[in-house]
């Protein structure tokens, strides 16, 4: 039955969905990202933030996508059929005009927010809430998130593990390829999930 | 777009739960299977025609102004059924439709689908300003304009305290004759009754013919007529339509017939019965005949003693049966939009039997889930897709106390009364802060808005704080706390219509429910009594005792708590502007500072 119902009700397009790639920050969005642009999708992103020891493959951000709160957002009408990078505390902010595809990482908090102490690190900036507080935080953004998400007409979402991703990337591509209804190069977008990456985070944690 | 709904009124979760764990509701559980099965969130007050319109709407009762089965006006204090208001116009008093929020039916109908509500609570009369095709559920009144009381026929003086009654005389061997009181007409000497004659030939001990209207009505001892069709002449050109059905309930030694309250004809009604009036007619004619009273399984003859609980129970399914014919009319010929449909026996029958008689009550939860397994059977010919959801706009519980809240509010007081009746005629508004209308309504007697308003707004605070306090402090004798919550409008509701809703939304304890004498505003002796009536549970209490189901052909289980305020967006794809959904950032609570900084120091945000 639930099959009858899934991408039922959603709007008549006249254009193809904007695909968004959201999570937590440190979640795996910017690997996506790369997974995407490798297997063939156009990505919509500019050069704010350039590949650093926290991402070697690049941010896939787009400076715009921060100040939809401020109604900047007629940059996504050139969007249509192609990746947008949207942290999930913005999520809210997407106009109810366009239909999206989701993708949302999911990965272990601890892990995430280990990864984001040593980016915070790096940028020299200090942390003022410890990681309890923040974690307990982080969940209830997400256990707030997750029934809004599935409450939006115009939003579709896949959720996909970053631990899955890493440790058997095929069954998840095959999927996105499904899952973006777009002719993916599956053997490019395996290339990217790196094993080593992953291990060296989880064994600094 | 093409959704199938089915109301089950007051199906109650945990009823549910127990019987689905010993595999009793096989139909129903394979929803829990597929993860489409949720407890719904519901309004409050959790009464059935609130509830029904939050569904229908997405909106708490502040964004379609439904609060209470009966409101005040705050000018004269006088209460009046919230479901069926009336407005003098140039043609007389005519009734209103209850509520002008927007409904999903409606929105549904503006992107261009049909659309059909049957037996919905609240949408009676008809608006044929909205193609909505529509047979009301509660709320439709008798031929008389009221909720609707039948008739006892009796060879014995037995006057009940609400039935009609009309005396059987002899008039020769085994043959009786009385008036069948029907509608009211003005005349110049004051409102008459125009009586229909009733003749009654007794054939034996089983069995007697009734001679109404120029019809012969056949009756069987303790089974009910068919739907008869009367007419009633109201004038020299002008004749009322209504229909009932009979019951002869004792043919040897008191001779007794029952008439079910006399309910407006659906091919001859002077109010604006359905929509549309084609839409009714075709129904009646292609799949037949059928009771148009809101309120139509009689418990009001069963609490009387006119009719016996298996009476009771075969009008019941009679209704039942008769609704699912029509509701299979229609699905026949479903290619798109919405079709909703309210079975509401099941809240009838709880009211009745949920204390003495569970089996009854079990065997009903039963009847549903074939009646969910018959739908399921014809889904399986859809092919293309479709929503189907099955909910309720309430649970059930005990009602063991009936609480007389103005008593209590004047033993407090809050309330102060002058000599004279039991009533809110009867109180000294210029000593009472407070006053109690409606099953679950406490309003304040605020200055500038009631009509002998003494509170000031400077007393405001401190008053709700201090009856707030004072009920929840409330117990019974054996210690068990009277009212579970009690909230401040502002609290519970939001929308255009908050301002005119109660004071205070008090949520009784399960057992414990309003009495029907405070839901008029009466001040009995006693502030608190127990329940023997044949009513024994009820489901006017908070919102959280009592809360409802929903199952859908989808998961719902990413959805976290479901309320009646995602009802549009399930049922037709898109919310209404009153749904009020919050974004997460409103929905986290605290913390949001904490970690839009954390962003900020990463370059997010």
């Amino acid at each position: 039955m639930d099959k009858l119902f899934s991408g039922f009700g959603k709007k008549p397009l006249s254009q193809s969905p904007i695909i968004i790639v959201s999570g937590l920050p440190r979640s795996g969005t910017s690997m996506m990202m790369k997974i995407l642009a490798e297997g063939g999708l156009s990505v919509v992103a500019d050069q704010s933030r350039t590949a650093d020891e926290d991402n070697p493959n690049g941010y896939f951000e787009l400076e715009l996508v921060k100040q939809m709160s401020a109604g900047n957002i007629e940059w996504l009408a050139g969007a249509s059929g192609k990746a947008v990078k949207v942290i999930s505390g913005l999520l809210e902010h997407l106009p109810q005009e366009y239909f999206y595809k989701v993708i949302f990482m999911e990965r272990e908090i601890k892990e995430i927010l280990v990864s984001q102490r040593k980016m915070l690190a790096h940028r020299n900036e200090e942390l003022k809430s410890n990681d309890v507080e923040i974690e307990q935080q982080f969940q209830s953004h997400l256990s707030a998130l997750k029934p809004w998400l599935v409450r939006q007409p115009n939003m579709e979402v896949l959720y996909v593990s970053y631990n899955a991703l890493i440790a058997n990337p095929e069954p998840l591509c095959r999927r996105l390829i499904e899952f973006t209804d777009t002719p993916l190069d599956l053997g490019r977008m395996l290339s990217v999930p790196s094993r080593d990456l992953y291990r060296n985070r989880a064994s600094r944690n | 777009m093409k959704t199938l709904i089915l109301g089950l009124d007051s199906f109650d979760p945990a009823v549910f739960e127990e019987m689905a764990g010993r595999n009793q509701l096989p139909n129903f559980e394979k929803f829990i299977q597929q993860g489409g099965y949720s407890r719904l969130e519901v309004c409050s007050p959790p009464q059935t025609e609130v509830s029904w319109t939050s569904i229908a709407t997405g909106a708490d009762p502040g964004g379609h102004g439904i609060f209470d089965f009966v409101h005040r006006d705050p000018a004269t204090y006088t209460t009046y059924v919230s479901i069926l208001p009336m407005r003098k116009s140039a043609l007389g008093e005519q009734f209103v439709p209850p509520y002008t929020a927007k409904t999903f039916f409606e929105e549904a109908a503006d992107l261009g689908y049909p659309a059909t509500a049957l037996w919905w609570p609240a949408m009676f009369p008809a608006r044929p300003d909205i193609p909505v095709n529509t047979l009301p559920g509660l709320g439709t009144p008798d031929i008389r304009g009221q909720l609707g009381v039948g008739t006892l026929f009796s060879t014995e003086d037995e006057a009940r305290k609400k039935t009609r009654f009309a005396k059987l005389v002899s008039a020769g061997k085994d043959r009786f004759i009385a008036s069948l009181p029907g509608p009211q007409t003005q005349s110049r000497s004051g409102p008459q009754t125009i009586g229909l004659p009733v003749t009654l030939d007794v054939v034996d001990e089983k069995s007697a013919r009734l001679f109404v209207d120029k019809q012969q009505v056949d009756l069987r001892l303790g089974e009910w007529s068919e739907i008869v069709e009367l007419r009633f002449k109201a004038g020299m050109l002008f004749n009322i339509y209504a229909i009932t059905r009979f019951i002869a309930t004792s043919l040897r030694g008191v001779v007794r017939v029952y008439s079910l309250p006399l309910q407006i004809h659906p091919l001859h009604s002077t109010w604006h019965y359905a929509s549309s009036n084609s839409f009714s007619k075709k129904l009646w004619k292609e799949v037949g005949p059928y009771l148009t009273l809101g309120w139509p399984q009689d418990t009001t003859g069963l609490e009387e003693g006119c009719i016996s609980d298996d009476q009771f129970l075969d009008l019941c399914q009679k209704i039942f049966d008769r609704r699912i014919q029509i509701l299979y009319f229609l699905m026949n010929d479903f290619r798109e939009g919405v079709l909703a449909s309210i079975f509401d026996d099941l809240d009838r029958i709880q009211h009745m039997f949920f204390r003495d008689r569970m089996d009854v009550v079990q065997g009903w939860y039963k009847l549903l889930d074939q009646l969910v397994g018959q739908v399921n059977k014809k889904l399986e010919a859809w092919n293309s897709k479709y929503r189907y959801l099955i909910l309720s706009d309430h649970g059930f519980s005990d009602f063991r106390n009936k609480v007389h809240l103005n008593r209590w509010l004047l033993d407090n007081d809050f309330l102060s009364m002058q000599n004279g009746s039991d009533d809110l005629g009867a109180v000294d508004w210029s000593k009472t802060k407070a006053y109690a209308v409606g099953l679950n309504s406490i309003y304040l007697n605020l200055s500038g808005r009631e009509g002998q308003g003494i509170v000031q707004a400077d007393e405001l605070e401190g008053l709700l704080t201090s009856i707030k306090e004072k009920l929840l402090d409330w117990k019974d004798p054996s210690g068990s706390p009277v009212i579970q919550r009690i909230r401040l409008k502002h609290e519970v509701y939001s929308g255009p219509y908050t301002r005119f809703g109660p004071d205070l939304v008090v949520g009784y304890a399960s057992g414990y429910r309003a009495s029907a004498d405070t839901g008029l505003g009466k001040i009995p002796a006693i502030s608190m009594e127990p329940n023997t009536d044949h009513w024994g549970a009820d489901h006017c209490m908070d919102s959280d005792v009592v809360p409802g189901v929903i199952f859908a052909n989808r998961d719902l289980r990413d959805f976290g708590t479901i309320s009646f305020r995602d009802i549009p967006f399930l049922a037709i794809g898109k919310h209404l502007s009153q749904s009020n959904i919050k974004p997460p950032s409103q929905a986290a609570g605290e913390g949001q500072k904490d970690l839009e900084e954390r962003l900020k120091g990463l370059g997010y945000l």
